[in-house]
């Protein structure tokens, strides 16, 4: 495929800033408060709605997105976000206040209370809430549950185990929570090392926290038994949801052993990523810990849902309910999709990930994968490898990550792409790998910008247009 | 009908030749299950067409009541123009993600770019980062920072007794695996006590919080004391305020704040039930101790000016247990939309609606004030968007009849109810006037 | 080959510390500076503070990885070089050099025979 992104330039930039578009200042001096209580002025961008639809049209076109093209990211999940559900989030009746009475936000409860219970189903937990505002901060609170679970047991307990190639949010946010956390290496079949897991766990354990199919995409065949030795210590198994598209009707945390799970809505439930955000984690649990969840849960009486607060209840972990519109859309999917879409979602994704490792000239050391897989870029670089794949029209997988694999390269192409488009992929895949050093290093060519130098970025930090202009 | 998702575009040949491709029987074989764990793909949940999801979810969402809201208290919204509901749902900005590669990421990193110079504007502080979740995480992250930076001395947070229930179970909840300690101290009138946050106030203090516009809609008038107060104790003085209130109140820089966070989402967003967007501001000084994702300018192999995330060693990914957060996916659209917002506005129209939160609050206080049984503002002070009001007779029996009469207010405690107005709903203000009266 | 000079001594986790006068200057290999990449922040303690052998003093960071450092020695700090806070690209083009970190006055003389020999350094990094 021939591609080249757009690329609006001039002289030593792309688009211009809207500063220097035009920066207008805003002199007060009729304020309605006393002067000293009122700054001084305002300096910001003036620019009419036309200049304003024109500057931001032209950086949209500067800017891949999985409807531009393939964004195999691994571990992210890039999948298609279904129109409709933006059209349903939109809804006027959707946009309501937080403090409103229950009385008055009956549609607003009734459709949280369906998703806690679509997702409990889907998890195999008993009970969810949907207020962790992303999935790092459904991992805080899982952690900060499991903690208030042990504390109402007066066990003191200080210490989470977690696989040194999982999430780098799982060793913040158990941290956070204020548990040591202890690295479990990874065996040599790419799985939990069930030696090094007797000899991590104890009675210290608090938790440990498994992607599952793990960070290269396999399946933690263990399971049932690791379940066991955690629960035998007296410790909880946590579900890290990042994979859950691979395990889609045919497996649920809840029926392996696992007490505490995030969903990301983000990922598995197909609301857009947003370039970054929002998303939503909400966090499933076993009866047990349900009396632990953030407040309020909604619950439902004879037709009619109100707000609850628990005594037992670790708080809140957002200022309301988490992030409302995503959860939202993450119902219109699942609305929409039910078990069979839901199921064959897996299905396919699994399909792709195979059929595309199988047209790659990559090794991919650990196998059978589920939804992605870990390539190896051998003795290339696969940060080049991956600015290279820009050139040829796709978004390049997430690189050199989990670390135990060398140059890894990890690849997850959702379910969203058919064959041709994967074929695409593979193209790129391939043809980057045959490309000289010289190629790789001087990619990429065709995207809007060349290779941005990171390191001055990072050595002379400009954060802002104010900090360009005092150049 | 069970055809799977609609959003996998195989057709069954195609399936067949890839599984073929792959040497697999069927695609259940494809998965590496143990018999004991697996599921059989009956969750009981229905399948629909689009438009019957779309009817589903609208008519639940029908079941809200339509209200009139004067609602606030931390989670406000003003008229969002077409432009910004129009051009934020450009699937270009709206289906990407982070921007691991920048390259191919330019127009993003630009719009997070120009967000936090837009900021950096606003606050005064030189460091703006691309966003937390809401404006609660923002202050719990704020105090958490304050944590690493004043390592030597100090865990006791102070903050104001009248601190939304809400932010206060987040900061609860984010330094509970820390040695800090939240502790409140007195308001007066509506405004913070400076006496007595001083009494309060040694060198064991972490950070002071303080907000602007109080959570009652007070403006502060001493913040300059507040500011040299903490300093005075090697405390940081972190300021809560939303973003429309930074067109007018005094800039936190100027008043010696060293983080400031609160609400941007009051721009760009509609009332979204609590969702938000946590802003976060600080001096240069604890650029390393930054919470959160940062976009810096660079410079690309042609030699022109582009945009990347930068200092990304301070985050999870890389710093794993010893990141500055665990924060990864952020509400970047969010911020997006917000931007969008700011610029449509201009400095001159984001003054003028910041003057209007004050004019319409002051007015319809009044208004209020002219009925018996009511008095308003209760607290002497200057007002931003929003008052409390005294009534004679219980305040929780005038809301419920407002809600009655189609309006929404805050219950502040007995005899006390709390009266949000903006641009959304000044044109309604005389009917609620009207309402009171009736329900009197 | 990376250069690992005979005048100094080593810890296994890449700090040198130079030998043979009342004070130590000290600072990362050739190699470590190698295996970072380029290095875009130093964090050092300041003068007149006290470093236990290997104890954790500072903090290297390059674009995607942090690295702790650790003394090679114990002591007081009487000199650090300040010239890496705008220019952290010295550890990279002079470890050895004008990329030092810290000067010490060495607690303990004998502190020195621990440390891995120059041959012993490049015997580990080979």
């Amino acid at each position: 495929m021939d591609f080249d992104q757009a690329r609006y330039a001039r002289d030593d930039r792309y688009e211009p800033l809207l500063s220097e578009k035009n920066a207008a200042r805003e002199e007060i001096d009729d304020s309605p408060l006393p002067d000293e209580l009122t700054r001084d002025a305002v300096e910001l961008p003036g620019l009419s709605e036309p200049e304003l639809a024109r500057h931001y049209t032209r950086l949209s076109q500067m800017n891949w997105s999985v409807e531009s093209g393939p964004y195999p990211l691994g571990s992210c999940t890039m999948k298609y976000n279904p129109s409709f559900t933006e059209d349903v989030a939109a809804d006027p009746n959707a946009a309501i206040h937080p403090d409103r009475s229950p009385r008055t936000s009956q549609g607003t409860l009734e459709l949280l209370y369906e998703l806690q219970d679509y997702l409990a189903r889907i998890g195999g937990m008993d009970a969810v809430t949907l207020q962790p505002p992303a999935g790092a901060a459904g991992e805080f609170t899982g952690i900060l549950v499991a903690k208030a679970y042990h504390e109402s047991n007066g066990d003191d307990r200080s210490e989470v185990v977690i696989p040194a190639s999982a999430h780098g949010t799982n060793f913040a946010s158990a941290a956070m929570a204020g548990y040591d956390v202890v690295e479990l290496p990874s065996g040599d079949d790419g799985r939990v090392d069930m030696e090094a897991l007797d000899a991590a766990l104890s009675e210290d354990t608090a938790a440990l926290m498994l992607t599952n199919p793990n960070t290269v995409g396999l399946f933690e065949r263990d399971i049932v038994e690791i379940a066991e030795m955690v629960h035998d210590v007296g410790g909880l198994l946590y579900y890290d949801g990042a994979n859950l598209n691979a395990l889609l009707g045919r497996g649920r945390p809840g029926d392996m052993g696992f007490d505490i799970m995030h969903y990301n809505v983000h990922k598995t439930f197909a609301t857009p990523h947003g370039g970054g955000g929002p998303g939503a984690g909400p966090v499933g649990v076993v009866s047990e810990l349900e009396p632990f969840l953030p407040n309020p849960r909604v619950r439902e009486k004879g037709g009619n849902y109100r707000l609850e607060d628990a005594e037992d209840s670790i708080g809140k972990v957002h200022g309301y309910t988490g992030n409302w519109f995503v959860l939202v859309k993450a119902y219109a999917y699942i609305a929409r999709l039910g078990d069979a879409g839901l199921s064959d979602a897996s299905a396919k994704a699994v399909l792709n990930a195979n059929y595309l490792a199988e047209q790659l000239d990559y090794e991919v050391p650990y196998e059978p994968f589920h939804h992605e897989f870990a390539a190896t870029a051998g003795d290339r670089d696969a940060a080049d490898v991956a600015k290279r794949m820009l050139d040829y029209g796709v978004h390049p997988p997430t690189t050199k990550w989990p670390e135990f694999v060398p140059e890894a390269m990890l690849t997850e192409p959702t379910e969203i792409e058919n064959r041709d488009s994967l074929d695409d992929l593979a193209h790129a895949f391939n043809a980057a790998m045959a490309d000289s050093d010289e190629e790789l290093e001087n990619a990429p060519s065709r995207t809007t910008a060349r290779r941005i130098d990171q390191v001055g970025a990072a050595r002379d930090p400009q954060l802002s247009w104010q900090a360009l202009d005092d150049e | 009908m069970t055809r799977g998702s609609p959003y996998a575009p195989h057709t069954e040949a195609e399936t067949a030749a890839m599984l073929d491709a792959v040497g697999a029987a069927d695609e259940e074989s494809l998965f590496d299950i143990p018999e004991d764990v697996r599921f059989d793909g009956e969750f009981g949940l229905e399948e629909r067409s689009e438009r019957d999801a779309t009817t589903l979810l609208s008519s639940t969402l029908a079941k809200n009541k339509k209200l009139t809201e004067f609602l606030g208290r931390g989670h406000h919204s003003h008229y969002v123009p077409s432009l910004v509901n129009d051009l934020s749902r450009r699937s270009e900005f709206l289906t990407s993600y982070t921007q691991y590669q920048p390259e191919i990421t330019q127009g993003f990193l630009q719009v997070l770019f120009e967000y936090q110079s837009m900021l950096v504007e606003l606050t005064g502080l030189p460091v703006a980062n691309c966003s937390m979740y809401d404006a609660a995480t923002a202050l719990a992250e704020a105090a958490r920072l304050s944590n690493r930076v004043r390592q030597a001395s100090g865990h006791r947070i102070l903050v104001p007794e009248i601190l939304h229930d809400g932010k206060r179970s987040v900061l609860d909840n984010y330094v509970a695996g820390t040695d800090l300690t939240v502790e409140t101290y007195p308001m007066d009138d509506g405004n913070v006590d400076v006496d007595a946050l001083s009494d309060l106030a040694d060198d064991e203090v972490s950070m002071v919080y303080a907000e602007n516009p109080t959570v009652r809609g007070t403006i502060e008038e001493r913040l300059t004391e507040i500011g040299e107060l903490a300093d005075e104790v090697d405390a940081l003085f972190c300021l809560g305020t939303d973003i429309v209130a930074l067109g007018l109140l005094q800039e936190p820089a100027s008043v010696g704040a060293d983080v400031v966070v609160g609400e941007a989402g009051a721009l760009g967003m509609p009332n979204a039930y609590g969702m938000g967007l946590g802003l976060f501001a600080t001096r240069e000084e604890f650029l390393r101790q930054v919470p959160g994702r940062l976009v810096g300018a660079s410079e690309d192999a042609g030699g022109k000016r582009a945009y990347t995330l930068t200092l990304q060693t301070r985050e999870q990914h890389i710093r794993k247990e010893r990141a500055t957060s665990n924060i990864c996916t952020n509400q970047a659209w969010v911020a997006l939309r917000t931007a969008m917002h700011v610029a449509y506005l201009g400095p001159d129209g984001l003054v003028d609606l910041a003057k209007q939160c004050v004019t319409d609050a002051e007015s319809l206080a009044a208004e209020l004030s002219e009925l018996r049984g009511v008095r308003a503002p209760v607290h002497d002070r200057h007002h931003f968007r929003e008052f409390v009001v005294h009534t004679d007779q219980p305040a929780k029996a005038i809301a419920s009849d407002l809600e009655s009469e189609g309006f929404a207010v805050h219950v502040v405690s007995e005899h006390k109810l709390q009266v949000c107005v903006s641009d959304l709903n000044a044109p309604k203000v005389d009917q609620l006037v009207a309402a009171f009266e009736e329900v009197l | 080959m990376f250069e690992v000079p005979e005048d100094r001594k080593y810890l296994e986790s890449h700090e040198y510390a130079t030998t043979g006068g009342d004070t130590a200057t000290i600072g990362i290999t050739d190699f470590a500076q190698d295996e970072l990449g380029d290095v875009v922040f130093v964090e050092l303690p300041g003068e007149g503070e006290e470093l236990t052998k290997g104890e954790e003093f500072g903090v290297v960071e390059s674009i995607k990885a942090v690295s702790d450092l650790y003394a090679p020695v114990s002591g007081t700090v009487v000199a650090v070089n300040e010239d890496l806070f705008d220019a952290p690209e010295l550890v990279n083009e002079d470890p050895y050099g004008d990329g030092w970190m810290l000067e010490v006055e060495v607690a303990d003389e004998g502190a020195f025979d621990e440390l891995l020999s120059a041959e012993e350094y490049r015997d580990q990094t080979e």
